[in-house]
């Protein structure tokens, strides 16, 4: 559950471009991974089978090459058989003359069966006095007439002083002109041989030697590294064909006339795994270019996008702060962004329309709630006044009752003229003066009060029925409980664009809970509208800036203060 | 938060390029690197194996190999100038092979402070800035000539020792191997050593000279080419092959040749051609910092008689395919 929230969490903070990006890197990176092996693959196995091809070519070439020379010798062979076979006297200077044109024939020599040395020709090389061993004399000669030349596997030539070439030797059995079984053998330097298959190159290092079938090296490009132990050949042991081993491929094929095989070498990492190696790079550089590039262009591509939406976005949050003053202006963008904006626009239209006739109307009815209470009136406070009436006409006090009754006429029309919540300040006054004038009356002047007004605010409006709860208030909670004599003073003065009413009584006084409490009191039985109604009136009608502050000590006296602004009777038109 | 971002897509982008270049970079072919092969003498059959040994692996390694020594044996003054050259010249490696133990010392320690791979082969140098040594197993080798010494049936021993350049640190190794040997066998009556200069006419004229002092002598030792020459012939011109046993060091066609008809009794026989070889490997392998498997190599060492030189093995060894 809380997995599923972290994510959702996640993913609202990546954006749209991060998204994208990753999208895109990872759509990249599978195709040119999934591009990639399939092409090496491809290119692997094509790569393997033109480098099996061309070494196996390779091979071929030297193959026939070698085997020319072969027959070549076998050529040779068969003209010194001859040659020794007819006894001729010459034989000598024939042979001689032989090896000092061919430079890779370093001697023949010929042996009885038991191997001892009959003749030797050397082209003037000096024979050892005393062979220690004699490497050219082959005791393992096949004795069948096969067609396949003997050839020895490489050895030093033992036979002359101060002269140690590598030879193998090819020897022959035959019958001498005294038909007796020699053999004749011929020792060749492979030097021609070994220039040729010196500069036979498959790929970068790879190369071709000469093996038996026993497995003997006969010539290899590297014979001394070999012979210093330096490096070995595994796989001379191939039989025909090409064989992919471990970090080479070897290509094997077998002469025809003699026990020879011709094996290339070519290395698979030089020929297949550097090209692999090389191509890998090119491509892993090309994708870090395409990623860049994609990331780049949708960095930009989203900015068209993401931009105006962040725009939109910081938009909506200021409206919701602040729904009033926010002025909405146009955000260009793509077309998805613009309809967007658009359908934004109409929504702040109708929000501002709706919070305002919501307003309106909540205005409208507390005005009605208001007017309606204004109507009601204590009535308390009229049982008293007709009992006091009664009273007085009771003790047959016409003229006061008269009063009393015109007192209460006053009153009441003021209160009742309906439809306006405006009245001059004049009429409110008069309101203030009947009412106290009855409330004088029953209280049997337990206080006296005055008004101090300046004449020029008479003209001016403020909300009927100001004065009287407040003037109420001052009596039933301040003059009251009093023992002396009560007062009351209400001014009204002009303080540059306000008209300051203000209330003072030397009554018991409140204590800030009670001044507290009166203000935010909704109106009871007991008292008419109340302080907070009238405190709302003036705030509705006029605004926060006006009202009624209430000042008050205890045993000294309450002080309320009302300030309202100036408006004249053409204002209220208007309006 | 906003920064931030940026800041990371700013260093996506460069390390995008960073790693673009370098795979660029990557595929670029490296120069051919130098590699100065400086020996005792660029003559014997020895230092000519070395050479062909150092030239195949600069062929397979694809490194240019600069082969020289000079004149004679004693002359390290030349052998410090070719290494103040290789400096001037900048060459990456420099093989070497030292004349003398300690006269070759500085100049080889400032080679090294000039960034150059030192590889010592055969003879070493008085220098902890080598990075590679390649030789022989000196003492050993002077303990096989020592083992054939004592396959000697004769009832008492009167061995002389003619020996090259004091102040070469290999032959000297190869006399105490030889000497701590033969120690153990109480046949071994006295030895004598002298010391002569590294050329086959004076080893010859000292030699004869010094059997001329010892007529008791019949056993003769020697460590290097020039002097196993100058001891065959000597030996070969006082007539006295059959009853004088010869251990000789290094091999050539003559001195194979003596092996063969007697002079010589037994041929220690070095592996040149590896250490030509192995040590351009691993100035290679130092250069392209491929971490050396050891940093002191010994290569292979075999004691040639006349009964085994033309065994298979030992025809590898004892003669050069050319």
């Amino acid at each position: 559950m809380k997995k599923t929230k972290n994510k959702r969490n996640i993913i609202k903070k990546i954006s749209l471009s991060e998204m994208l990006i990753g999208i895109v890197v990872v759509i990249v990176l599978v195709l040119t991974l999934m591009f990639f092996f399939t092409f090496v693959n491809i290119y692997k196995n094509t790569t393997e089978e033109s480098v099996v091809t061309s070494s196996e070519q390779a091979v071929l070439q030297v193959k026939n090459t070698v085997e020319n020379y072969t027959s070549d010798m076998e050529v040779l062979m068969k003209m010194i058989q001859k040659n020794i076979s007819q006894g001729e006297k010459d034989t000598d200077t024939y042979l001689n003359n032989l090896i000092g044109i061919r430079q890779d024939i370093v001697a023949i020599t010929t042996y009885d069966e038991n191997g001892k040395l009959l003749k030797a020709w050397s082209d003037q090389k000096r024979l050892k006095e005393n062979i220690l061993k004699n490497l050219s004399f082959n005791q393992n000669i096949s004795k069948e007439n096969s067609k396949m030349l003997n050839i020895t596997k490489p050895h030093v030539e033992s036979l002359f002083v101060d002269y140690y070439p590598w030879v193998v030797t090819i020897s022959q059995q035959m019958k001498n002109a005294k038909n007796e079984t020699i053999q004749v053998a011929l020792d060749i330097q492979f030097s021609q041989i070994a220039n040729y298959i010196d500069e036979v190159g498959i790929g970068q290092h790879g190369y071709c030697y000469i093996a038996d079938n026993k497995g003997n090296i006969i010539y290899h490009p590297q014979q001394q590294l070999i012979y210093s132990g330096l490096k070995e050949e595994q796989y001379n042991y191939l039989k025909d064909g090409s064989h992919v081993e471990k970090d080479a491929i070897y290509s094997v094929q077998s002469l025809d006339n003699c026990e020879w095989k011709i094996i290339g070498v070519c290395y698979i990492d030089e020929m297949i795994t550097n090209k692999v190696n090389h191509i890998m790079k090119t491509l892993f550089v090309i994708f870090l270019v395409v990623v860049l590039f994609t990331v780049i262009i949708i960095r930009l591509f989203s900015k068209l996008f993401s931009n105006p939406a962040k725009e939109l976005a910081n938009a909506m949050r200021e409206f919701e702060k602040d729904t009033n003053h926010f002025e909405f202006k146009m955000i260009e963008g793509t077309a998805e962004i613009t309809s967007l904006t658009e359908s934004f626009e109409h929504m702040v239209i109708q929000i501002k329309e709706l919070v305002e006739k919501v307003r309106q109307e909540e205005i409208t009815l507390r005005k009605t709630e208001l007017k309606a209470l204004q109507a009601q009136i204590n009535p308390h406070f009229l049982y008293n006044t007709l009992d006091a009436i009664a009273w007085l006409c009771e003790e047959e006090r016409y003229k006061d009752a008269v009063e009393m009754v015109n007192s209460l006429a006053k009153l009441f029309r003021i209160s009742i003229s309906r439809g306006h919540e405006l009245i001059t300040i004049e009429k409110e006054v008069q309101h203030a003066k009947s009412y106290l004038k009855i409330q004088n009356f029953r209280y049997k002047n337990q206080f006296t009060y005055s008004f101090d007004i300046d004449e020029e605010c008479l003209g001016y409006l403020c909300n009927k029925i100001t004065l009287q709860p407040i003037i109420e208030n001052s009596i039933y909670h301040g003059i009251d409980r009093m023992v002396d004599e009560g007062k009351i003073n209400i001014g009204i003065h002009q303080k540059e664009d306000k008209i300051i009413f203000t209330i003072e009584d030397n009554g018991v006084g409140m204590t800030m809970e009670q001044c507290e409490e009166i203000l935010h009191q909704d109106a009871s039985d007991r008292v008419g509208i109340g302080i907070k109604n009238v405190n709302d009136r003036i705030k509705i009608y006029f605004g926060e800036q006006y009202g009624l502050t209430i000042q008050s000590e205890l045993d000294e006296g309450t002080r309320v203060t009302i300030s309202m602004p100036k408006i004249t009777e053409k204002d209220y038109g208007e309006k | 938060m906003v920064r931030n971002k940026k800041k990371i897509f700013i260093l996506f982008c460069i390390c995008i390029l960073v790693l673009s270049g370098c795979g660029v970079k990557k595929s670029e072919n490296l120069q051919k690197r130098k590699v100065a092969v400086i020996m005792k003498s660029t003559e014997s059959a020895f230092f000519k194996a070395v050479s062909s040994g150092a030239n195949a692996a600069g062929t397979a390694y694809n490194m240019d190999i600069l082969f020289e020594g000079p004149r004679n044996e004693e002359d390290y003054v030349t052998q410090n100038k070719m290494i103040e050259k290789a400096i001037e010249e900048k060459y990456d490696a420099i093989i070497f092979s030292a004349v003398d133990y300690n006269a070759n010392a500085k100049a080889i320690e400032k080679a090294a402070q000039a960034g150059i791979k030192i590889i010592v082969i055969d003879s070493d140098v008085n220098s902890k800035k080598v990075d590679c040594r390649i030789s022989t197993n000196n003492y050993n080798a002077g303990k096989m000539a020592g083992e054939a010494v004592l396959k000697n049936k004769e009832k008492e021993l009167h061995i002389g020792i003619v020996n090259f350049d004091k102040n070469s640190k290999n032959g000297q190794e190869r006399e105490r191997g030889f000497k701590d040997f033969i120690k153990k066998d109480n046949r071994v009556k006295n030895v004598e050593t002298i010391n002569v200069i590294s050329t086959v006419e004076q080893a010859k004229e000292q030699t004869k000279e010094f059997l001329k002092n010892h007529q008791k002598m019949n056993v003769l030792v020697t460590f290097n080419e020039w002097t196993s020459l100058g001891v065959g012939y000597a030996v070969k011109e006082l007539g006295i092959q059959d009853k004088m046993q010869v251990i000789a060091f290094d091999n050539n066609v003559v001195s194979v040749g003596m092996l063969e008809t007697g002079e010589v009794d037994a041929l220690i026989v070095q592996n040149p051609y590896a250490m030509g070889y192995l040590g351009v490997e691993s100035a290679y392998n130092l250069l392209n910092r491929i971490s050396l498997k050891d940093k002191e190599v010994n290569t292979e060492t075999i004691c040639a008689t006349r009964k085994n030189m033309y065994d298979e093995e030992y025809q590898k060894i004892l003669f050069a395919f050319e």
